[in-house]
C-alpha cells in the first residue's frame, strides 16, 4: 500500500509539472471559458424571458402548462397557431395529443421539448395527471440565471472532465516496455503492472479533478457564472467524465505504438470533435443534430454529460439521470476491457 | 552461475536476431558483450530480462528460470538502458529516489542508498535539477544512478557511454569498475572495443546474432594469427619496395590505409628490427613507424572479414 501511495505521489508530481498537462488541463479550458464568455458576453447573462407556447384549448394538459412558470401559455387553435408561429409570436404549438409543432430550431423550442418529454415520461408511469407536481419549476427553481448559451459552458465542463485522457495515455506509456524507455525500466523492476497503473490513474484522477475544480472556480468567481444548482448530481457526472477520460486515454495509449505526442493530438481531436457535436462551438449544431440524428446525443459521452448537466441544473430534472450514468459507465467498462486486452501481455515480440 | 543462456533464438519475421546464442556469466565478473551495431546485443539483453519473447532457448538467472513474473530475481537486478530513461518532470534526487523505491521499501535504508548513489554518480551539486537542464554526460550519470541505487547483485549496462564526452566516459567506466569491486556482477554491452578491453574480465564477441568467440582479452587475441602490427609511413617508396616489404619474414598481410602502410606479422619477435634493417638497406625515409599489439578489432576482423566499426 505504501508503495502504491508513493507511486501515486511521484506520478502525480510528474504530471503536475508537465507543461502539456498544465496547458491542456488547466490553461486551455480557462482560455476557452474566457473566449466563450467574451464572444458571447452580449448574450450571456440575459434574464430569461417566458417562452410563448400555443396550446390547443381542448387539451387535457392546458392546466399543467399554465402551472409552469417559464411558459407563457396561449390557448389557440391550430390555424391561429400557424399564423403566430410564422409571425414569431409563439415558439411552439402543442395539440391535444402532445404533438409539438415548431417553425425552427432554438433554445426555447428545446425547453418546450424537454418539458413535453417530462410530461410524457410522468404519463408513462401511469401516474394520474392530477397528481403530477404542478409546482415543478422546469427551469430555474433556484434563482439560476437562464443563460441562453449556458449549454456552451456545460459542454466545456464536460469536455474538460474527460481530459483525464492525457493522464491515461501517459500512464500506459510509462508501463509499456514497447512504448517508452521508462517502460523498459518499469518492466524490469519487481513491480506489478496493475499496481503501477492503479497508482498512475488515481494520481491522474486527482490531478484532473483539481484542474476541473480550478475551471469551475474560475467560472463561478471570475466570470460570475452560476452554473450549478444541483451540485451532487453534477459532480457525479463530472467525476464519471474523469473516469471516462482516463479509460479512453488508456485505450488510446495501449492500442498503438504511435508517440505520446501523436496520441495526445488524437485525444485532443477526439474530445474536441465530440464537444463540437455536443454544441460547444454553437448550440444550434446540437439542436440540429438532436433533431436529425437523435441517437448521437445518447452515444456521444460528452453530449450525455452536457445534456445531463443542462437538465439537472437548468431544468431541474434529476429523475432520468440514470440513463446517462449508465451509458458512461458502460463506456468506461468497455474501454477498460479493451485496454486490459492490450496491457495484459508481459513480454513483447518487439520493442 | 549468475546468468546462463542456452541456444537462444529470436526471430523478427524473416530476420534472425539471435541465432542459438549462448552466454554464461559468473559471479563477480564484468562480462563485455562486444559487437557492431545491430549484431543482437540489446536484443539478447531484452530477452534475458524477459522484455522480449523469444522463439527457442533457455534463460536462467541466479540458477532460476527467468520469466516476466520472476519478481524475486528482478529485485536483485539493475538495468541501465541504452537511452536515458528517467522522468522529465522529476528532479535528479526524485528520480533516483523513485527508482530506488521500486526495490527498497524501508524508508531509512532507501535514503541511505539514494545518498550513496548520488555521490557515486557525482550528482550531488545537481540534486534539484531537472533532467532537461543536465548535459548529455550528466544525464547518462543520472541514468546510471537510477539503475544502481538499490545495490543490485547483477547489473546490465547497455552502451552507457554512447554520445558522452571523454570526461564523463572515463567517470562512467571508473564507476563500473567500482561497482564490480563492491560485489556486483556486470554485463556490459558496447561497440567500443577500447572500453571492453579496459574494463571487462571476459568478452563475448557477437556478430549476426551469434557469439563468435568468448574469453579474456588475452585469450581472444591469442586466437588469431596476427601477433603484431607495424604502422609505417614513407615519404619515398615505390611499388617494388612495397612488394619486397611484403616478403619480409613473418609478414602475413600488408595494406595501405590513407598514407600509411599497415604490416601484420604472425610472430611477435624482431619484426620491428627486421623492418628497420629493410628501410636502412633500401635507403627509405620513414615519416612514422610504430608497433601495435593486436586489438579486439583485429580479432573481429580476422573472424568475420570486416571491421568492428563497419
Amino acid at each position: 500500500m505504501s508503495r502504491l501511495i508513493r507511486n501515486c505521489i511521484y506520478l502525480g508530481k510528474n504530471t503536475l509539472r508537465d507543461k502539456t498537462f498544465f496547458f491542456w488541463s488547466i490553461l486551455y479550458p480557462i482560455l476557452m471559458a474566457i473566449f466563450f464568455y467574451t464572444a458571447f458576453s452580449g448574450i450571456v447573462n440575459q434574464e430569461f424571458e417566458p417562452v410563448d407556447l400555443g396550446v390547443s384549448p381542448d387539451s387535457y394538459f392546458v392546466s399543467i402548462f399554465e402551472e409552469i412558470e417559464i411558459l407563457n401559455v396561449h390557448e389557440i387553435t391550430e390555424e391561429e397557431a400557424n399564423e403566430k408561429l410564422l409571425s414569431d409570436e409563439i415558439y411552439g404549438y402543442v395539440d391535444n395529443d402532445l404533438n409539438l409543432t415548431v417553425k425552427e430550431s432554438g433554445l426555447n423550442q428545446t425547453i418546450i421539448k424537454q418539458i413535453l418529454d417530462q410530461i410524457v415520461q410522468v404519463g408513462g408511469l401511469n401516474v394520474p395527471v392530477e397528481q403530477v407536481d404542478m409546482m415543478v419549476d422546469y427551469t430555474i427553481s433556484n434563482n439560476q440565471n437562464a443563460d441562453t448559451l449556458i449549454i456552451i459552458f456545460y459542454t466545456l465542463i464536460a469536455m474538460v472532465s474527460t481530459y483525464g485522457v492525457f493522464t491515461g495515455i501517459e500512464t500506459v506509456s510509462l508501463i509499456q516496455a514497447n512504448l517508452s524507455e521508462i517502460g523498459k525500466r518499469m518492466n524490469i523492476a519487481p513491480l506489478r503492472k496493475s499496481d503501477f497503473i492503479i497508482s498512475g490513474l488515481v494520481g491522474g484522477f486527482i490531478m484532473n479533478v483539481i484542474s476541473n475544480t480550478l475551471l469551475l472556480l474560475f467560472m463561478h468567481f471570475i466570470l460570475k457564472l452560476n452554473l450549478f444548482t444541483e451540485f451532487k448530481y453534477s459532480m457525479l457526472f463530472i467525476l464519471l467524465g474523469n473516469l471516462f477520460g482516463l479509460s479512453l486515454g488508456m485505450m488510446i495509449g495501449s492500442s498503438n505504438k504511435k508517440s505520446t505526442n501523436v496520441k495526445t493530438l488524437i485525444a485532443v481531436a477526439v474530445t474536441l470533435f465530440l464537444s463540437f457535436l455536443s454544441g460547444m462551438m454553437s448550440p444550434d449544431i446540437k439542436i440540429i443534430l438532436d433533431e436529425k440524428i437523435p441517437i448521437l446525443a445518447k452515444v456521444n459521452p460528452i453530449s450525455v454529460i452536457t445534456d445531463n448537466l443542462y437538465k439537472i441544473n437548468l431544468l431541474g430534472i434529476t429523475d432520468d439521470i440514470y440513463e446517462g450514468l449508465g451509458a458512461i459507465s458502460i463506456y468506461i467498462i468497455v474501454l477498460n476491457l479493451i485496454s486490459y486486452g492490450f496491457l495484459r501481455r508481459k513480454s513483447y515480440d518487439s520493442i | 552461475m549468475v546468468v546462463k543462456v542456452n541456444k537462444l533464438v529470436k526471430r523478427y519475421k524473416d530476420l534472425i536476431a539471435l541465432d542459438h546464442f549462448n552466454m554464461e556469466v559468473k559471479e563477480g565478473e564484468i562480462l563485455g558483450l562486444l559487437g557492431p551495431n545491430g549484431c543482437g546485443k540489446t536484443t539478447a539483453i531484452n530477452c534475458i530480462l524477459s522484455l522480449l519473447n523469444f522463439d527457442k532457448g533457455e534463460i536462467q538467472i541466479f540458477d532460476q528460470k527467468m520469466t516476466p513474473n520472476s519478481y524475486e530475481i528482478k529485485k536483485q537486478i539493475g538495468i541501465v538502458p541504452q537511452e536515458v530513461s528517467v522522468f522529465d518532470n522529476l528532479t535528479v534526487k526524485e528520480n533516483i529516489d523513485y527508482f530506488c523505491g521500486l526495490y527498497i521499501e524501508d524508508k531509512h535504508l532507501r535514503k541511505q542508498y539514494v545518498d550513496e548513489a548520488i555521490n557515486f554518480v557525482g550528482l550531488k551539486d545537481y540534486l534539484k535539477f531537472y533532467p532537461s537542464s543536465l548535459s548529455g554526460g550528466l544525464k547518462r550519470r543520472l541514468n546510471i544512478g537510477c539503475g544502481i541505487a538499490h545495490k543490485p547483485r547483477l547489473i546490465f549496462l547497455d552502451e552507457p557511454t554512447v554520445a558522452v564526452d571523454a570526461q564523463s566516459r572515463n567517470f562512467i567506466l571508473d564507476g563500473i569498475k567500482r561497482l564490480n569491486k563492491e560485489g556486483s556482477t556486470i554485463i556490459y554491452t558496447t561497440h567500443y572495443l577500447e572500453e571492453a578491453e579496459m574494463i571487462c574480465n571476459r568478452i563475448i564477441i557477437m556478430d549476426k546474432g551469434k557469439n563468435l568467440v568468448s574469453g579474456t582479452n588475452e585469450e581472444l587475441k591469442s586466437m588469431i594469427t596476427t601477433t603484431e602490427k607495424i604502422v609505417a609511413g614513407f615519404s619515398d617508396i615505390d611499388e617494388e619496395k612495397v612488394e619486397q616489404m611484403r616478403k619480409l619474414p613473418h609478414v602475413i598481410d600488408l595494406v595501405k590505409r590513407e598514407e600509411d602502410y599497415i604490416i601484420k606479422f604472425e610472430n611477435g619477435i624482431n619484426n620491428l628490427s627486421n623492418l628497420l634493417e629493410f628501410i636502412k638497406d633500401n635507403q627509405l625515409t620513414y615519416t612514422k613507424l610504430y608497433s601495435q599489439l593486436p586489438t579486439l578489432n583485429d580479432v573481429f576482423l580476422e573472424l568475420t572479414g570486416k571491421e568492428l566499426r563497419d
